[in-house]
């Protein structure tokens, strides 16, 4: 599936286009991203044609959605999550979470990231949402402890890249940590009391 | 890819999974008794759908499959999945069908011979994997080839009025251990 509009306030989440693809493509290229991640990027580098492809078949899987994330009227990365696949697990998997390296260090991925969390537990109402990190991406790691999300996991040398092994930390945040942290002031509506719910 | 044969010990072998063993691992795991610490017994069951997915199984280059046998006959399988050959890194599982034949080390010996294959023959240096800890038998059967916990997930799932926590482990190639890991 492809994801709606979920305004941040200095990005916007918005449904990724064709237009987009040049961007995501040359994220996939860029050897600074794909050195902080832990899993692949969304995918390889392709051609245009492969990517439209892919375009496609992203917006057909109903376990997954992905998200252009736009700042200042430009396009600014891109992120993707995955439902868990036992039914009834209310799981949120965050499988990839890009900011295009020229613009990174100016607080867009925290806004982002909140904004995608809103979505996750005010919209989705999920019970947990999961992630993995490489445990040189401070930045990341970071952002995630900000949010409420906790270490359960260290893999050692799990991941090889620029000529060493890296640990990959795996990670959780739960719904009620969202409520307790972000819950009264993250609400995407106004919450509704007394005779306001009848009319 | 289908995994070539592989003798060990006390009547165990694993060896190449035919299209009866794939018909045959789902329609255990529509039972209760396999399924307290495995998925929610509801799958699709049709012949042609397990066709196809074991020509999928037997294509993938990812992963490595194998049917378990004990004495000759089929009792389980098990596999290496989502192989990332740049990190020679890979995610193990194992389903026993057979729960009349809990408790014999199948799974043990089972785990052996998958364990040494992923060293020996494909060159891996990492294998983890997901396991409850409430089930203490493949959990223990890992152990004993040497996987170590490398975190808890609490709360994972829900199952007949309480939360399980899931245990992960990992275990390394004899000199791959990285420094420090016990």
């Amino acid at each position: 599936m492809l994801g709606g509009i979920l305004r941040g306030k200095r990005t916007l989440l918005r449904v990724p286009t064709e237009a987009d693809i040049d961007g995501i493509a040359r994220w996939a290229a860029d050897m600074r991203v794909r050195g902080a991640l832990t899993r692949a990027y969304w995918d390889e580098p392709a051609t245009r044609a492969t990517w439209k492809e892919r375009l496609t078949k992203q917006s057909e899987d109903k376990g997954s959605v992905l998200w252009a994330i736009e700042a200042d009227g430009a396009l600014a990365g891109s992120c993707r999550v995955e439902f868990n696949v036992e039914p009834g697990a209310d799981h949120i998997d965050v499988t990839h979470f890009t900011i295009d390296p020229e613009r990174w260090s100016q607080g867009l991925g925290s806004d982002a990231a909140l904004t995608l969390s809103r979505w996750i537990f005010d919209i989705v109402h999920a019970r947990s949402s999961s992630t993995s990190l490489a445990a040189h991406n401070t930045a990341a790691i970071k952002l995630a402890d900000r949010l409420g999300y906790k270490t359960f996991a260290v893999g050692h040398a799990v991941h090889y890249g620029d000529g060493r092994y890296v640990d990959e930390l795996q990670l959780r945040m739960d719904l009620e940590t969202w409520d307790e942290r972000w819950g009264e002031a993250e609400r995407e509506y106004p919450v509704l009391l007394g005779e306001e719910l009848e009319r | 890819m289908l995994g070539p044969r592989l003798a060990g010990e006390r009547g165990v072998a694993l060896i190449p999974p035919t299209l009866d063993h794939v018909k045959r691992n789902w329609e255990w795991q529509t039972h209760g008794e396999t399924t307290r610490f495995w998925g929610i017994r509801a799958l699709d069951l049709r012949p042609e759908h397990a066709e196809e997915r074991f020509k999928k199984l037997a294509e993938a280059r990812d992963n490595v499959n194998w049917s378990i046998t004990h004495e000759g006959d089929h009792v389980g399988m098990t596999g290496l999945f989502d192989i990332n050959w740049i990190s020679r890194d890979a995610e193990s599982g194992i389903f026993i069908g057979r729960h009349d034949l809990y408790g014999r080390g199948i799974a043990s010996e089972a785990i052996r011979l998958r364990t040494r294959f992923a060293w020996d023959e494909l060159g891996l240096r990492r294998v983890h994997n997901w396991i409850a800890v409430r089930n203490r038998g493949s959990r223990r059967a890992n152990e004993k080839a040497g996987y170590r916990q490398m975190g808890r997930y609490p709360r994972a799932w829900f199952r007949s009025g309480q939360w399980h926590d899931e245990w992960l482990g990992e275990i390394f190639a004899p000199g791959q251990e990285p420094p420090g890991w016990v």
